[in-house]
């Protein structure tokens, strides 16, 4: 137990004398995730709006007076259609809108009345997101009398709020990527400054020593994750945290060694710094992609679905989920508990026959 | 006015100054040999030289004066360089043949007859015109440099700079080299800078220069530079005095001795340079251990050790036995399976074949080695330590894994930083030590725990001749006090001569295993040890 606290300690200190990496730690855990989820857009901004009246004012004002700031800037008039068209050429305009002169006449009279919109379609979402405001103006204008109505129940995430979600996913990709990185690169460090095999020949059991230098890059991810969770996730963005706060961290920590067991076995393939860079992507990308975090589980072919299992970062993820958004109780999390402790014993198996051993 | 004239080069990196304004002249076909410790400046002369850093002064080639890379541009067809490293220069996966061809195209060499006639010249000069299907990866590290030499001398440059051409390669291979460059120099009136680590090397060369922190602190042939240092060579003395170095059977002291005086060799020159600097080698002490333990006759015993990597055997059953209270050398030239050795001892790499017993127990399995643990020392090449810790914090952390407790390991952390002679450099990061110093420090961590064995793989490579001489000191006072055993691996042949027992390595097979008197007296005309070792190369092909 001594020795565990010997190389735990060691490896703290060496963590925080390198200042570059306690940067690189502390943007990770606030700034890169504030910017993540601060930084998602699917509204409109600053739009700008060309059109051209042949109507002769009123509805066509009426219309017009609905697009403003933060999501448009003020409508820009033309003289003619050529003049838009080549305005949305130059991209000085994204969308243009042309009133006939006859439209305000067979509004009024109830007939179809057409306005044609043009949109630069290269910025295919922002086009489209305006064209889904225009439609909602529109409607407002028509008294259509039907007798349904949409009345929907936001659950789990009351206010729809994309910016905590998002957040949340960059705080897990963070905790995967982190871990697996750092614990991989102590490892390979003493790999390549040949001090790995010192360590081999001291009378320490060496399970202890590879157990001790891995806890201590899950403790300092860990303290990263107390620190975005207390500035970022819960109080910038008000992420509401209906299940219990102990069992995410648990979650976290048992997920971190999880990681750290993929770092260690990176580490044992690998010769170098480079090698790890190299390999970390490789193995992590299909990792991330079978997780759920960028497609969801069921929409993956039947094969892939099977796949997903290997992935701690599907456990995680839909026990982070659960946690935040469904506050599930804690005997209900218990087979993403498994799932992740599972990998993560595989893992550490293959990290100590690889590396861990002598002959 | 010289063919080439350097003058007060000086070349700045960020905080340090790896040349203080450097000047030297040389005529065409002379060999210059450039000799000094790691870190002396040497390889930074040769870069800016050759124009491939920046630099302050000038040099001229030929009338052509030149301050910067830019400049020297024009003429780099003229000049080659070779940098250090074995086979750096060379890529594993293309063969001997289209390394030429590689060469000769980014050169932009004309492949007319003449040129065809050169290089079958340059492949039979360097024995590897059987070779030339051979990928350089599988080739031997002595032709790794000879096909480097030869790419080098291609474009016919007249201007030959090579960085430790020779370090870590065989001596045969050596000498080979060696004949090689004679020849091109006499035949092409080439300009040949070598640095080199070997001194009986730089005694052939026809100017030699010393480098100590970035300046040259003597010049001559060695004829002069020898005659320089006679009046301060003796007999070895037999009691310690501060103002005297001793060494290697002789003394040296500015201040005239009652003693015999003695035959001085090239490596005197450091040591009067040091006293010149008043940089006596403080005493090294060792203390009784303090715990003492019954000792089996014999320490190791490795019977038939094989080790393959893929279809390579990187040692070939090797029988290798290491008594109580005996140094053993193992010489070879890199590649030659000696770190493999100690690796298989260790159970850092698995034994493929053979048999092996350490302190009278048999080593079936990794368990066997357990208890073993605590009573073996192990240094390992490089100085392996952790850079983001001090010198205090490196051994407090030793001193912990071998789970010492804290009062005494403090105790003996302070007692060898005194007897080591480290003490001022306690509470500094190893990356601001030079090697010297980080080695006798390496060798305090794998002490802590005072061992009955140790293993050094390389402990002197890059290391300081004084250096050098002061961690002989400690081994020997080691054996004396504490009746250690020590295996050392080394490519120096010369150091063979501080062991008791010494054998070689070739290419994974033992060629030669006996003490160092018995060597001396079944060759009895050999002058140094690289004779010695020449004669079993030799005979061995």
């Amino acid at each position: 137990m001594k020795s565990f606290f010997t190389v735990f300690s060691k490896e703290i200190i060496s963590f925080m004398r390198s200042i570059p990496l306690v940067a690189v730690i502390l943007y990770s855990f606030t700034a890169d995730i504030y910017i993540a989820g601060a930084g998602m857009q699917i509204k409109p901004r600053n739009v700008v709006i060309g059109y051209v009246d042949n109507s002769g004012g009123g509805l066509s004002q009426k219309i017009l007076s609905h697009f403003h700031q933060p999501e448009f800037v003020t409508p820009k008039p033309y003289l003619s259609q050529k003049a838009l068209s080549r305005a949305i050429f130059n991209k000085e305009v994204l969308v243009g809108l042309i009133f006939n002169s006859d439209f305000e006449k067979k509004y009024k009279k109830h007939e179809d009345t057409q306005l044609d919109v043009l949109i630069d379609a290269t910025a295919a979402s922002q086009s489209l997101t305006t064209l889904a405001y225009l439609h909602n103006i529109i409607l407002d204008f028509e008294k259509v009398d039907i007798p349904l109505k949409l009345q929907s129940h936001k659950l789990f995430n009351q206010n729809a709020d994309n910016h905590s979600f998002m957040a949340l996913t960059e705080l897990l990709s963070m905790i995967t990527l982190l871990s697996v990185i750092l614990t991989a690169i102590v490892f390979v460090k003493e790999k390549e400054d040949g001090t790995w095999d010192l360590m081999l020949l001291m009378p320490v059991n060496p399970k202890i020593i590879i157990l001790a230098k891995s806890a201590s890059q899950v403790f300092i991810v860990t303290a990263g994750v107390v620190l975005a969770l207390g500035f970022v996730i819960l109080t910038t963005f008000n992420t509401p945290l209906n299940g219990s706060f102990w069992s995410f961290m648990l979650l976290t920590l048992l997920y971190g060694f999880s990681s750290a067991g993929i770092g260690l076995f990176v580490a044992a393939i690998s010769k170098d710094v480079m090698q790890v860079a190299q390999l970390s992507i490789v193995i992590m990308m299909p990792l991330i992609f079978l997780s759920g975090a960028w497609t969801p589980i069921y929409a993956m072919s039947p094969v892939f679905q099977k796949l997903s299992l290997i992935s701690p970062l599907r456990y995680y993820i839909e026990g982070s989920e659960s946690i935040f958004y469904r506050g599930t109780a804690f005997v209900d999390l218990l087979p993403y508990f498994g799932g992740v402790t599972l990998l993560g014993v595989l893992l550490y198996w293959y990290g100590f026959r690889k590396i861990g051993r002598l002959f | 006015m010289a063919d080439l004239e350097v003058s007060n080069l000086s070349v700045h990196y960020k905080k340090l100054t790896a040349t203080h304004s450097v000047s030297l002249s040389a005529n065409s076909g002379d060999i210059i040999g450039f000799i000094g410790a790691d870190g002396a400046g040497k390889s930074s002369l040769m870069h800016a030289i050759a124009g491939v850093i920046h630099f302050e002064g000038t040099v001229s080639y030929k009338g052509y004066t030149y301050h910067s890379p830019q400049e020297c541009e024009k003429i780099k067809p003229e000049i080659s360089l070779m940098p250090q490293g074995i086979g750096l220069v060379l890529y594993d996966t293309l063969s001997v043949e289209e390394h030429l061809e590689f060469f000769a195209d980014i050169r932009d060499i004309k492949q007319d007859e003449k040129f065809l006639a050169y290089k079958e010249k340059l492949l039979h000069m360097s024995g590897l015109s059987e070779f030339t299907k051979r990928l350089a990866g599988n080739l031997s590290g002595g032709m790794m440099q000879k096909l480097s030499l030869i790419c080098a001398l291609l474009h016919r440059p007249k201007l030959l700079i090579l960085d430790e051409p020779t370090t870590g390669v065989d001596p045969l291979s050596r000498l080979e080299l060696w004949d090689i460059l004679d020849a091109i120099r006499k035949e092409e009136g080439t300009i040949a800078l070598v640095s080199t680590a070997y001194m009986q090397e730089a005694a052939k060369m026809d100017k030699i220069l010393l480098f100590d922190e970035g300046k040259i602190i003597a010049q001559g042939s060695n004829a002069e530079l020898i005659d320089s240092i006679r009046p301060f060579t003796y007999q070895a003395l037999k009691e310690y005095r501060e103002d005297v170095i001793t060494f290697d059977k002789r003394s040296y002291s500015l201040a005239p001795l009652q003693a015999q005086v003695a035959e001085p060799t090239l490596e005197g020159l450091f040591f009067i340079n040091a006293l010149k600097n008043n940089k006596t080698l403080p005493p090294v002490e060792i203390g009784d251990k303090e715990q003492q333990e019954s000792v089996p006759p014999v320490i190791m015993q490795a019977k038939g050790l094989t080790k393959y990597f893929g279809d390579f055997i990187a040692d070939d059953h090797i029988d290798i036995e290491l008594k109580s209270a005996e140094i053993l050398g193992l010489l070879g030239a890199n590649g030659a399976g000696k770190t493999t050795f100690i690796k298989m001892l260790l159970g850092l790499y698995k034994i493929d074949e053979g048999s092996l017993s350490l302190l009278g127990k048999d080593i079936k399995s990794a368990d066997d080695r357990l208890e073993l643990k605590s009573k073996i020392g192990y240094v390992s090449q490089h100085f392996a330590l952790y850079n983001d810790m001090t010198v205090r914090e490196n051994l407090i952390y030793f001193a912990n894994m071998h789970k010492i407790p804290l009062d005494k390991a403090l105790q003996r952390i302070k007692k060898y930083a005194y007897e080591l002679g480290f003490a001022p450099y306690m509470d500094k990061f190893p990356t601001e030590l030079p090697l010297g110093v980080n080695q006798r420090f390496s060798i305090a961590a794998a002490l802590l725990h005072e061992p009955l064995v140790l293993f050094l793989d390389e402990p002197t490579s890059g290391v300081d001749t004084i250096a050098r001489a002061q961690f002989w000191q400690i081994l020997h006072k080691l054996k004396e006090k504490w009746g250690i055993s020590i295996l050392i691996t080394t490519h120096y042949m010369s150091e063979a001569e501080y062991c008791d027992r010494v054998v070689l390595l070739k290419r994974g097979k033992k060629i030669a295993d006996d003490t160092v008197a018995n060597l001396y007296k079944a060759h009895p005309d050999a002058k140094s040890f690289e004779d010695i070792f020449l004669s079993y190369f030799e005979a061995q092909i």
